[in-house]
């Protein structure tokens, strides 16, 4: 089964931020409505099960 | 063609009237607003152009898209229910601080200032914890959060923490049931969660968290040594553990908000490299991104980190902590040391004067996406906007040195040109002010913005010494602090800055209704129109009152029951407040809490008690008109009058007249007058002051009428000021009745310059004409009217210049009138989003010219 850790859409949080915790990462996902373009960032973790936004990371 | 105002013949002179941009005579009068916009750059033109409006009118969001966010209420009762048997100033901390590490962050195309206070940018949070009835209201809307189960669950598990089902214990049915029909009094604050707050923004830019981190660590190391102390002695020992609690609280906060902020630095950096493809605006996203790495953790170093850690303080403040209306800050003092790093010296983040002006339009457009989560009910009371935020410049340093600077200019400049109806400005008028300002203050009202609002610098500054004296700790503003001030909402002044500041509507907010009161008066305190209730105490059979004193008596009674109680219902709910809605982040960046270590909340240095009459012109109307027709002249009994109210004057129409036509309020009119201003002082004021707040001072009345002249209106059956029932109220706290000002532009000033004792601020609206305005003297009129008011020492002013054509072909056509703004109360809004019935009210107000005899009287120059 597929995790987020697989996505092209997890970025790791690095070691030396204020809210690492081994394997948390940002979810950041690309968004546009009738407004323009906007970003969102979520907590999750590498072990989570994907989304249905999964994109497979080359 | 332009209308081009008539000629008057003045000092022995014709005066003319050719408008100063003579490009303006190829506009029609009709379209002349949706010609007066000007961004400042193509980044703030797309900015509004897709800028997501929070508007609501009638109580609706008039976008369809604007909606409940779930993630606040759902983190926060979480924590909630992980924290149980912790302090309770420690589970608010956690309660923060599990909202910021979980919510979702937002940054859009084109931003510089970034963050947002829900999961998606056309959301807005919830506050089950405040009030369970505002959440219920979302619940049964088309704005409800989803999953709608969720979020039901989650509103009954607050139920009964909340402040409501913990304030309501200390009051009887009886008085709850008034309170909630918000007619003579509005509902307590413990139900409804309206808030505001003045934040400390001054400690977050100058210091930095970190700073307040180490801070707050150095007292907890210093109170574990106190308590060690051999022998131990109970009586200090034992203080200092609450205080322990609260300074834990705080860094707990604290570190949460700074990893938050680098959660959208990181966001900022990943944007950048993995998703933007433009060059420039990749290198504008990684500024972005050391911007937030650094503040609001370190202090702010030039201009664009101040901004940036202005918004994030804001949002915690009013958004993501606690809701809370307002936008109070002195803006430019505040942002004045980082303009002068950045464009004088540019030594950090150099900028142009122009750049600045950008950076403002985007902070404007930022609180304009703004959504704030209020029930119907607060949504209905500002038609045509998103809530109230009012930020203050301008007036004056110790001393009554002038405070006006080049970031006084680039806030008026950006506001003028990017044309957003919030947030409203108010400008402190004092002679010393600089007149390259008060030319930008005109243009800006000029343009039809309706603000900046002006208020008189000195009788702000002297009104912060006086309640300095009732602190309780007796450390209230020192005579220098008390020239540092903003309005807290959209009439009353409060301190600002690093301790001392209001942080919280249950010190100074809050409605009662006089016109109302009025009615049930001349019903011994039974409201027929409306609620079919007692509504007040029993004051006795109007037609036996035997003289008018028998009647200002009666009203006195029923004044007095509504305002104490009213004010009671804030202090109850400020003890509950101090208990279990403690705001650690705020208390860490106040001076005052971080010292003593006490939770902002409960802390009170400098007392700035208020509540606001709202329709008192319609009852002291009506007290003219009573006094005049039925006990000075016997025209009319009291009998006559009661069966004529009751039929909504139907069939009295002569009698009707007669009372409408009696002498009224805003006409230099010496009988209405000296009632009116007795009625003020001795009544309104007088009552209020007798009261003693949670914070030790009187409570004064600051009247006002945000959008409530319009619903109170609507609950209020006929007036003996000869109106009908359901006509809408007066719109500010001393305007004139709409219509009724027919003596011009300074008799209104000579009226209510005479209400002085027992007042803390007084809402003033005036409608001027826009040819003269636009003219090329109106500059010149208008500053010699400006220093007219304040040598009488008049408190407040605000301006409508809009024409009625205009106004009229916006109801025709709202489509093509987007950018018609008008100012309502104490807030301005887009005209086209008002209900037609609030509209109406704003067109029916007198449109102000200036005849020969009011410039002789302003002595104007021309
Ligand atoms: S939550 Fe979905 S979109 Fe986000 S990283 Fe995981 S799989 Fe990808």
């Amino acid at each position: 089964m597929s995790t987020c850790n697989d996505c092209t859409y997890f970025f790791p949080v690095p070691e030396n931020a204020g809210d690492f915790e081994p394997g948390k990462g940002d979810c950041v996902s690309e968004k546009e409505d009738a407004k323009g373009k906007y970003w969102l960032s979520r907590p999750t973790t590498n072990a989570s099960i994907s989304c249905p936004t999964y994109n497979k990371s080359k | 063609m332009a209308t081009v105002a008539e000629s008057v013949n003045y000092k022995g002179k014709v005066i003319n009237f050719p408008l100063a941009n003579q490009q303006e005579n190829e506009v029609a009068d009709d379209m002349l607003h949706e010609n007066l916009a000007r961004p400042t750059t193509e980044r703030t033109k797309r900015l509004k152009a897709r800028c997501r409006w929070k508007h609501a009118s009638a109580g609706e969001f008039i976008d369809s898209e604007v909606r409940a966010g779930i993630e606040r209420m759902r983190f926060i009762t979480e924590a909630h229910k992980a924290s149980e048997g912790q302090p309770e100033v420690i589970r608010r901390a956690l309660g923060l601080a599990n909202i910021l590490n979980k919510s979702t962050l937002v940054l859009q195309q084109d931003e510089f200032i970034i963050g947002y206070h829900a999961e998606d940018p056309e959301m807005f949070p919830l506050y089950p914890e405040l009030s369970y009835m505002a959440v219920q209201d979302y619940l049964m809307s088309d704005y409800s959060p989803q999953p709608k189960e969720e979020a039901e669950a989650i509103n009954q598990y607050w139920k009964r923490f909340s402040m409501q089902s913990k304030g309501e214990g200390y009051f009887s049915k009886e008085d709850l049931t008034r309170m909630y029909q918000v007619s003579t009094m509005e509902a307590p604050g413990f139900a409804t969660g309206y808030n505001s707050i003045t934040p400390p923004y001054e400690t977050i830019l100058q210091d930095g968290l970190l700073k307040r981190i180490e801070m707050a660590k150095a007292k907890i190391e210093h109170a574990q040594k106190e308590m060690e102390k051999i022998p131990w002695n109970a009586t200090e020992g034992l203080e200092w553990i609450s205080k322990i609690d609260v300074w834990k609280a705080m860094i707990i906060a604290d570190e949460a908000v700074i990893n938050w902020a680098q959660r959208h630095a990181r966001l900022a950096k990943i944007i950048a490299e993995s998703f933007e493809t433009d060059p420039a605006r990749r290198e504008e996203l990684l500024e972005i991104a050391d911007i937030s790495h650094r503040v609001p953790a370190e202090p702010c170093k030039g201009l664009k980190d101040a901004f940036q850690a202005k918004w994030y303080t804001y949002l915690l403040c009013h958004a993501i902590d606690r809701y809370a209306s307002g936008y109070a800050h002195k803006e430019d003092e505040l942002l004045e040391p980082y303009y002068n790093i950045s464009v004088e010296q540019k030594t950090f983040q150099p900028m142009t004067y122009t750049d600045v002006v950008e950076m403002v339009e985007m902070e404007r457009l930022k609180i304009s996406e703004h959504g704030a989560g209020k029930s119907r009910a607060y949504r209905e009371i500002f038609p045509g906007s998103n809530d109230l935020f009012i930020l203050t410049v301008g007036g004056t340093k110790p001393g009554y040195v002038d405070a006006c600077s080049d970031m006084t200019d680039a806030i008026l400049e950006g506001a003028r040109n990017i044309r957003t109806t919030e947030p409203s400005i108010v400008f402190r008028w004092h002679p010393s002010g600089r007149v390259k300002t008060k030319q930008h203050v005109f243009e800006c009202i000029r343009d039809g913005l309706g603000y900046p609002s002006i208020k008189h610098d000195i009788i702000g500054t002297e009104q912060m010494k006086y309640y300095s004296q009732f602190s309780k700790n007796k450390n209230g503003v020192t005579d220098d602090e008390a020239h540092y001030w903003a309005l807290v909402l959209c009439m009353s002044p409060g301190v600002c800055g690093r301790r001392k500041t209001q942080k919280t509507r249950s010190e100074g907010g809050g409605s009662i209704f006089p016109a109302k009161m009025m009615e049930i008066v001349l019903a011994d305190g039974f409201d027929w129109s409306y609620s079919a209730m007692q509504l007040g105490p029993h004051t006795g059979e109007p037609t036996e009152f035997k003289t008018f004193e028998q009647l200002w008596e009666a009203f006195r009674t029923q004044y007095a029951y509504a305002v104490s109680t009213v004010i009671r219902a804030k202090d109850v709910c400020r003890y509950f407040e101090g208990k279990y809605l403690q705001m650690p982040f705020v208390s860490s960046i106040d001076d005052g809490a971080m010292e003593l270590g006490r939770d902002a909340v409960e802390l009170s240095e400098q007392p700035n008690g208020w509540h606001n009459p709202i329709t008192t012109i319609v009852a002291a109307n009506s007290m003219v008109a009573i006094k005049k027709l039925i006990y000075d002249e016997k025209k009319y009994t009291m009998q006559q009058l009661v069966t004529a109210l009751r039929a909504n004057w139907e069939g009295h129409e002569a009698m009707r007249l007669d009372f409408q036509n009696a002498p009224k309020w805003g006409n230099d009119d010496d009988y209405a007058d000296s009632i009116i201003k007795d009625f003020y002082e001795d009544i309104i004021g007088g009552e209020m002051a007798k009261i003693t707040n949670y914070s030790g001072g009187p409570v004064k009345p600051v009247g006002q009428a945000v959008g409530l002249y319009m619903e109170i209106g609507s609950r209020t059956g006929p007036t003996p000021d000869g109106r009908f029932g359901g006509d809408a109220g007066d719109d500010g706290g001393i305007s004139p009745y709409m219509g009724t000002d027919k003596k011009g532009p300074t008799a209104v000033l000579r009226s209510v310059a005479k209400v002085q004792k027992n007042q803390k601020a007084n809402l003033l609206n005036q409608r001027l004409s826009v040819p003269i305005m636009r003219s090329i003297h109106g500059f010149s009129i208008w500053k010699s009217y400006m220093d007219a008011w304040e040598q009488l020492n008049i408190d407040h002013v605000q301006f409508n210049v809009v024409s009625t054509a205009e106004m009229k072909a916006a109801q025709q056509e709202p489509e093509k009138h987007q950018d018609l703004i008008v100012r309502v109360s104490g807030f301005s809004a887009r005209f086209v989003d008002i209900p037609t019935y609030g509209q109406n009210t704003i067109i029916a107000r007198n449109e102000q010219a200036f005849g020969a005899n009011d410039l002789e009287y302003l002595n104007t120059q021309l």
